[in-house]
């Protein structure tokens, strides 16, 4: 049997990209909120192997690194803790429903628009371009970055440490009779101050009586 | 200011240092380990093992059926049956210690006016079926005849201490 | 093309065999490392009975876990109760791909092999969790949740104790981050990256919940947490996929740090040769500061954990990155060419 690696790569690209439909599928219609919490987990991952055949070895890498590795071990620990409660079908209402194939339907339409005109250009149709080996997308990533692009890198970094400083700052509450301890104060003793270190005449005790007599 | 320094101190991770060369050095040390089966450390002649009813010298019996270690055993683990034997005196019929059940605290051995059960230094012993861990009298009276040399001589060595 | 391909997948097979082969008698014989080290640690003789001086000991305790039964929990979820551990250990055995044990002997020579490791070691939690979370147990849940927390903080400090590696050799690919400290000792990123260097060894102890890390098994409060109900094979699995993790990481730290497999000596004799042996010897002497800090450190409290990864790692990691990137752009020091 031949396989032509243009094919093999198809094959591939067919079997992952179904995976990766299949577990976005699963996302939304699994009943167990941690089914569709790890249903995503699988869909990420097709995802970078989708990635990885168009040679974008590092965005697919830092798409499992960050989505998979923080973001999703964060869902799932929420998840984990709330103890949502498994919903049934006859308790969804069905105007949720209209409303949800309506939206759909407008993304649907919006994204062929996109790809149908004003993409239609741009897309490379027949073949991907290869680069040569020893060509480091690592490198041109980070060039792009904060070449082209630093100002709006820049600007979303801060914006998201904003975002960071704003959620904790939202979250944090002291509660009266909240007994937590700061370790940072524990730690930061002096033994000298805590333990008197006395010297003592030793006691006679029985033992020594006994030992006297014998 | 203080707080300061120290912070920094703790950056040198001195104190961390400290605590590993405290066991790095001990893992040089000579080690405390006795290899059991082939060493062994000595024991107490008051040492509490299996237990065994003796016997006086001329072949009998010493055990009057008194019960009083049956009534200490905190344990429960000693079963005595008493009866009158031909030549009128009050003997054990049965004499059972549980030996799951025991302590091995020794009171038996206390409470006993005659000195019939002891405890032997035997410690290496194994039950290989269900029941069997139901000393019976003969058993151990067998115990007692077989261990009465090195019972007495503990009993000797520890004389002066009672 | 055929042949290419199956070229490809052949070669590779033998490979990863061999590496897997290798990993698995190395954490054999780290468990009983261990135990010799902590054994002397504590003044003890450790196994000495299975084998010469205990050295079948490894095979024994395989033997014995492997003929174990599993247990499932009552109303447990069979399914990842299963994946749990197997994901645990794919993870663990998929990061060694991309480290280099010698120039040339690497299994996929990428170019994003930093990322990509840290990525794979940090999805390691994923098998934690979903343990945790199947096995329908209170222990075993508080486990999972305290191990989820701890990995993702210090992954943080992790990343950039790397991004400061990044900085220095210019490169994410772990052979020519190695290749980058040729010449002797002077030339490791040990020296300029010294905090970096003991905040990437130490996260990654706290990445693989070694003591004084293990809050996530925790005997002391939650029996042994995420594994806790699990047993034989299973158990067996959870505790390989933690010695690989801890293997991988004193591998990175001698290949990021100590320049993998160039012999500390400049000069022409054999012992300045750059050798296997020497990425071999540097990560032993890892493995052994596990055990070391194992036999010598009490556990930490968990709020004391995450102060030292949030407001003592981040931040001296944070500072650490900008004095590289002066140093490296001002050329200080011997170590950028």
């Amino acid at each position: 049997m031949m396989i032509s690696p243009e094919l093999f790569q198809q094959l591939i690209f067919y079997v992952f990209a179904t995976f990766t439909v299949g577990s976005a599928m699963a996302v939304i219609s699994v009943k167990n909120t941690i089914y569709s919490a790890l249903f995503l987990v699988l869909c990420f991952f097709n995802t970078a192997v989708l990635w990885l055949l168009i040679e974008a070895e590092f965005l697919a890498i830092t798409l499992v690194l960050v989505y998979v590795g923080a973001v999703m071990v964060l869902f799932l620990f929420v998840v984990m803790m709330l103890d949502v409660k498994q919903a049934k079908a006859s308790q969804l209402k069905q105007s949720y429903t209209k409303a949800a194939i309506l939206i759909a339907a407008a993304m649907l339409v919006e994204l062929m628009m996109l790809f149908g005109y004003k993409l239609s250009g741009q897309i490379p149709t027949n073949e991907l371009i290869r680069q040569e080996q020893g060509y480091s997308n690592v490198q041109e990533v980070g060039m792009e970055l904060f070449t082209h692009y630093v100002y709006p890198f820049e600007i979303a970094a801060v914006v998201l440490l904003v975002a960071i400083v704003a959620a904790i700052m939202l979250t944090l509450r002291k509660r009266d009779g909240n007994k937590q301890m700061d370790a940072a104060k524990q730690i930061n003793i002096n033994p000298a101050e805590r333990v008197r270190i006395v010297s003592m005449k030793a006691e006679k005790g029985h033992g020594q009586d006994r030992g006297e007599e014998s | 200011m203080t707080k300061f320094v120290k912070y920094l101190k703790s950056l040198t991770l001195n104190e961390i240092r400290k605590g590993l060369m405290l066991t790095q050095k001990y893992f040089f040390k000579r080690k405390f380990t006795v290899r059991y089966p082939e060493e062994k450390t000595p024991k107490s002649p008051r040492f509490r093992g299996l237990h065994a009813l003796r016997r006086y010298p001329n072949g009998e019996e010493r055990c009057i059926a008194c019960k009083l270690c049956e009534a200490v055993c905190p344990a429960a683990a000693i079963t005595i049956d008493s009866d009158v034997r031909e030549d009128g005196s009050r003997r054990t019929t049965k004499y059972e210690i549980d030996l799951f059940k025991c302590i091995y605290c020794g009171f038996c051995e206390e409470s006993c006016p005659v000195d019939s059960i002891v405890e032997t230094d035997i410690h290496e012993y194994h039950f290989e079926s269900m029941g069997k861990n139901v000393m019976t009298k003969e058993q151990l009276l067998a115990i007692g005849d077989m261990y009465e040399e090195q019972i007495a001589k503990t009993k000797q060595q520890d004389a002066k201490y009672r | 093309m055929i042949e290419m391909l199956e070229f490809l997948i052949l070669d590779n097979l033998v490979y990863i065999l061999a590496i897997v082969l290798g990993v698995i008698l190395t954490v054999a014989y780290l468990t009983y490392f261990e135990r010799k080290v902590i054994a002397f640690m504590h003044v003890r003789m450790g196994p000495n009975r299975v084998g010469p001086r205990g050295l079948l000991q490894p095979f024994a305790d395989v033997l014995k876990l492997l003929t174990k039964e599993i247990i499932f929990p009552k109303n447990a979820n069979k399914f990842l109760f299963l994946i749990a551990p197997i994901i645990t250990l794919a993870t663990a055995f998929a990061a060694w791909a991309v480290v280099p044990f010698d120039d040339g002997w690497v299994l996929a020579d990428i170019n994003a092999g930093l990322v990509y490791v840290l990525a794979m070691t940090s999805l390691g939690v994923y098998g934690v969790i979903i343990a945790g979370w199947a096995s329908n147990s209170k222990y075993a849940l508080l486990g999972a949740l305290r191990s989820a927390a701890q990995i993702v903080s210090y992954e943080i400090a992790m990343g950039f104790a790397l991004v400061g590696v990044l900085v220095a050799a210019g490169t994410l690919n772990l052979s020519d981050i190695v290749r980058a400290q040729e010449g002797g000792i002077v030339n490791w990123y040990i020296w300029p990256l010294l905090p970096l260097f003991f905040i990437y060894y130490i996260s990654g102890v706290a990445e693989t919940n070694r003591a004084p890390f293990d809050v996530a098994e925790g005997e002391s409060e939650i029996v042994a947490g995420f594994h806790v109900e699990y047993s034989g094979a299973a158990f067996a699995l959870f505790f390989l996929g933690e010695y690989a993790n801890m293997i991988i990481i004193s591998a990175l730290t001698a290949i990021m740090f100590l320049g993998g497999w160039y012999s500390p000596f400049t000069g022409d004799s054999w012992i300045a040769q750059p050798n296997i042996i020497w990425f071999l010897a540097k990560t032993s002497i890892f493995l052994y500061a596990y055990f070391w800090l194992r036999a010598s450190l009490p556990r930490y409290r968990y709020d004391q954990i995450m102060r030292l990864g949030w407001k003592v790692f981040i931040p001296i990691t944070i500072v650490w990155i900008m004095v590289v990137a002066v140093m490296k752009v001002y050329n200080v020091g011997p170590w950028w060419n």
